[in-house]
């Protein structure tokens, strides 16, 4: 499973790589995948800090095949000035599929971060479950973000929901730690990283440590 | 099961009649002329006239919206009587036309005081005038100011000049616009400081002229420590062509004042096929002006060929708190776009959205809402819920939500589910006896629950009612 390095080699490899980490502005994201019965997909995407960033991120899965399956998270950390906006379509074409979303995110400084999600589940599609997560901290005034997290179902049988907040770091739990004579910055940490964690955990060791040692 | 869905969405449409009146009206069409003669014939002061023809050199300029999730068929603004009016009868000015009374009686709203529901006083637009507005004299002795719009233009013109349009501007959208240029009457309400309003006020909408279109305009406000509670409920005949219903609510909530706003939405939704029913194009919005102000919204939607309404509030007073509750139905051929916009500027504010859609045979519900808070709304919070509950295989339920956070010591939640109604269930029913259509009922009911509890007494009953008819035959 050497598929999680951001070796170069593998974008120019046509065969779809099922389960696969891509770093957001260093490899390239195909913009539309298609999967067929019985495909199961598992990407990750990841968004490194980087001062003066604008990326706009567009990823379109179909799920044609029936009983395919897609697993999606994806991470970002925006402590600057970065703009980034991730633009998610998910299109439920077959019956018995079923796609997960999870994205995490950390806005700080100026920074914008737009999360556009859609679940279009067409008709005849029964049976399909559906479930889109994002979530998003706010770390400073100036920072902004935003949500689209939308659903269009036009099949009956289904299992949809998605959920999404922004909100800032607990009090009550940095307290709790404070007074536990951990300073506050390591509490922050702390809290930042457990936020983070269902995501972190799909990372190779190298890069999680990484995003570890940024947080 | 198929067959038991076939019948349950055949519904009938009690409030389809029409009543044999004569009525004036003011030709087809739409130029500067036209609303110089509404202005004229409701005896306007120039101020209004100039209000009217702005908005309307500003309407012109305005492009149809189509970003709902709708499928609007083309409205011919040239084919439409922007007003139309019970002739009254020479001999008697004072009385209410008999054949009207009737209508309203027929419709469950008596305009006898004797017989009115006690505690509920209503104002009573049939077309585009309002026949009467009942319990005044009642209102008047605790100050409260509560009369038809074109009476309150008469009676109290600096209220209305300083209220008028300062919720929702003159180009606010192009149906407020329009509105704006030619809307005849509405209600109009005043809750002066600390005053309590004893009793729940409410407005109730006729359409029944052919051709016609009903271009209401209500003002609320409520000023310092008062409380209000106005329910708003409509119905038209049925047609087979569309008519146009775009109305304006604003509603001013100043500080410490709590105003609860519901409306029982059951314009004529069109038949099986699509054919006719209302287009109900609305602007809502409300604005908590001072600190500890609440608002509260409460719909419970059934009618309507096309729904695009979204009540929303501003938060603008530091503590300021506001609630949006919906139900919103669908069946046949219908589409709803509805939701709500929530503002957060003030500190502390607080919002809390509840939408519970149903949509059933050929029909797209959509909920489309915003949540934005502002840098400056410090300890902000919202949270947000809207289901989607799906009654056969060819309808659409969707969820368009928008939530734009900058403040990072504010709170945003969503959350949003699709299910259907599922056999288990039905199943569990039929088993303890209780016929498949109670057994739908009970669920949609249990289902929309905890919008349908926030509904004043009169209401519920009306609501739980309608949404039993409404889906007579529709679950599987």
């Amino acid at each position: 499973m050497d598929n999680c390095t951001m070796d170069n080699e593998l974008q120019t490899d046509n065969e779809l790589q099922m389960n696969r980490v891509f770093l957001i502005g260093r490899d390239e994201i195909p913009r539309k995948v298609r999967l067929d019965s019985g495909d199961t997909l598992s990407w990750t995407l990841v968004f490194l800090p980087c001062a003066g960033a604008d990326v706009k991120v567009d990823l379109d899965v179909n799920l044609c095949g029936p009983g395919s399956s897609l697993d999606l998270a994806g991470i970002y950390i925006c402590p600057t000035d970065e703009k980034l906006s991730l633009n998610i379509k998910v299109k439920h074409s077959a019956e018995d599929c079923s796609s997960s979303q999870l994205f995490k995110g950390l806005a700080g400084g100026c920074s914008r971060a737009v999360f556009d999600g859609l679940i279009l589940v067409e008709h005849g599609a029964q049976r399909t479950k559906a479930v889109q997560e994002s979530h998003s901290i706010l770390l400073s005034e100036r920072a902004v973000a935003e949500v689209h997290p939308q659903l269009e179902i036009y099949a009956d049988d289904v299992e949809c929901s998605h959920g999404a907040t922004t909100g800032f770091l607990n009090e009550e739990e940095e307290f709790y730690m404070r007074s536990r004579g951990i300073p506050e910055a390591e509490a922050k940490r702390l809290q930042t990283i457990s936020f983070l964690a269902p995501v972190l955990a799909r990372l190779p060791e190298n890069l999680r440590n990484e995003i570890i040692s940024k947080c | 099961m198929d067959e038991f869905l076939q019948k349950m969405t055949e519904r009938d449409y009690k409030e389809g009649f029409v009543t044999e009146v004569e009525q004036e009206y003011v030709p087809k069409g739409l130029d500067e002329n036209i609303i110089r003669t509404i202005s004229a014939i409701k005896g306007e002061p120039g101020w209004l006239l100039d209000f009217r023809l702005d908005a309307f050199r500003k309407w012109l300029t305005m492009k149809e919206p189509h970003w709902g999730h709708l499928n609007l068929p083309p409205i011919d603004y040239q084919d439409i009587i922007y007003y139309a009016a019970p002739r009254k009868d020479s001999d008697r000015p004072k009385e209410i036309d008999p054949a009207l009374m009737e209508t309203f009686d027929k419709l469950g709203i008596p305009l006898n005081e004797r017989e009115m529901l006690a505690g509920v006083a209503v104002d009573a637009v049939f077309d585009s005038v309002s026949v009467t507005t009942t319990f005044r004299k009642t209102l008047a002795e605790k100050g409260i100011i509560f009369c038809s719009f074109s009476e309150a233009v008469r009676e109290h013109p600096d209220l209305v000049r300083r209220y008028l349009a300062s919720v929702v501007p003159v180009g606010d959208n192009f149906f407020a616009a329009l509105n704006s240029a030619v809307f005849s009457d509405g209600s109009f309400c005043y809750i002066p400081k600390g005053v309590k309003c004893p009793m729940e006020l409410s407005s109730y909408f006729r359409i029944n002229a052919a051709g016609t279109g009903q271009f209401e305009r209500t003002l609320i406000i409520a000023d310092e420590g008062s409380q209000l509670s106005y329910m708003e409920g409509c119905t038209a005949p049925m047609r087979d062509e569309n008519q146009l219903h775009a109305a304006v609510v604003e509603i001013i909530v100043e500080k410490d004042a709590d105003v609860r706003y519901s409306t029982v939405q059951n314009w004529y939704p069109g038949d099986a096929q699509g054919r006719g029913g209302i287009l109900n194009l609305v602007t809502k919005r409300g604005i908590c002006r001072g600190e500890g102000a609440h608002l509260s919204w409460t719909q419970v939607e059934t009618g309507s060929a096309i729904t695009w309404k979204y009540p929303s509030t501003i938060l603008k007073g530091d503590n300021s708190s506001s609630e949006f509750y919906s139900v919103a139905l669908t069946n046949n051929r219908q589409m709803a776009d509805t939701g709500t916009k929530m503002i957060h500027i003030g500190r502390n504010t607080r919002s809390r959205i509840v939408s519970k859609g149903i949509s059933a045979g050929h029909s797209e519900n959509s909920y489309r809402g915003l949540v934005m808070v502002n840098p400056g709304a410090v300890g902000a919070r919202n949270r947000s819920q809207c289901d989607s509950l799906l009654i056969g295989s060819d309808c659409g339920a969707h969820t368009f939500p928008v939530i734009r956070n900058s403040c990072p010591s504010s709170t945003v939640e969503h959350e949003a589910t699709t299910s259907k109604i599922s056999e288990d269930q039905l199943f569990y029913c039929r088993q303890r006896g209780i016929s498949e259509e109670d057994a739908v009922a009970l669920i949609v009911g249990g289902y929309a629950r905890e919008v349908l509890s926030r509904l004043p007494m009169e209401f519920a009953v009306e609501a739980r009612k309608l949404l039993s008819v409404s889906l007579e035959g529709a679950v599987g």
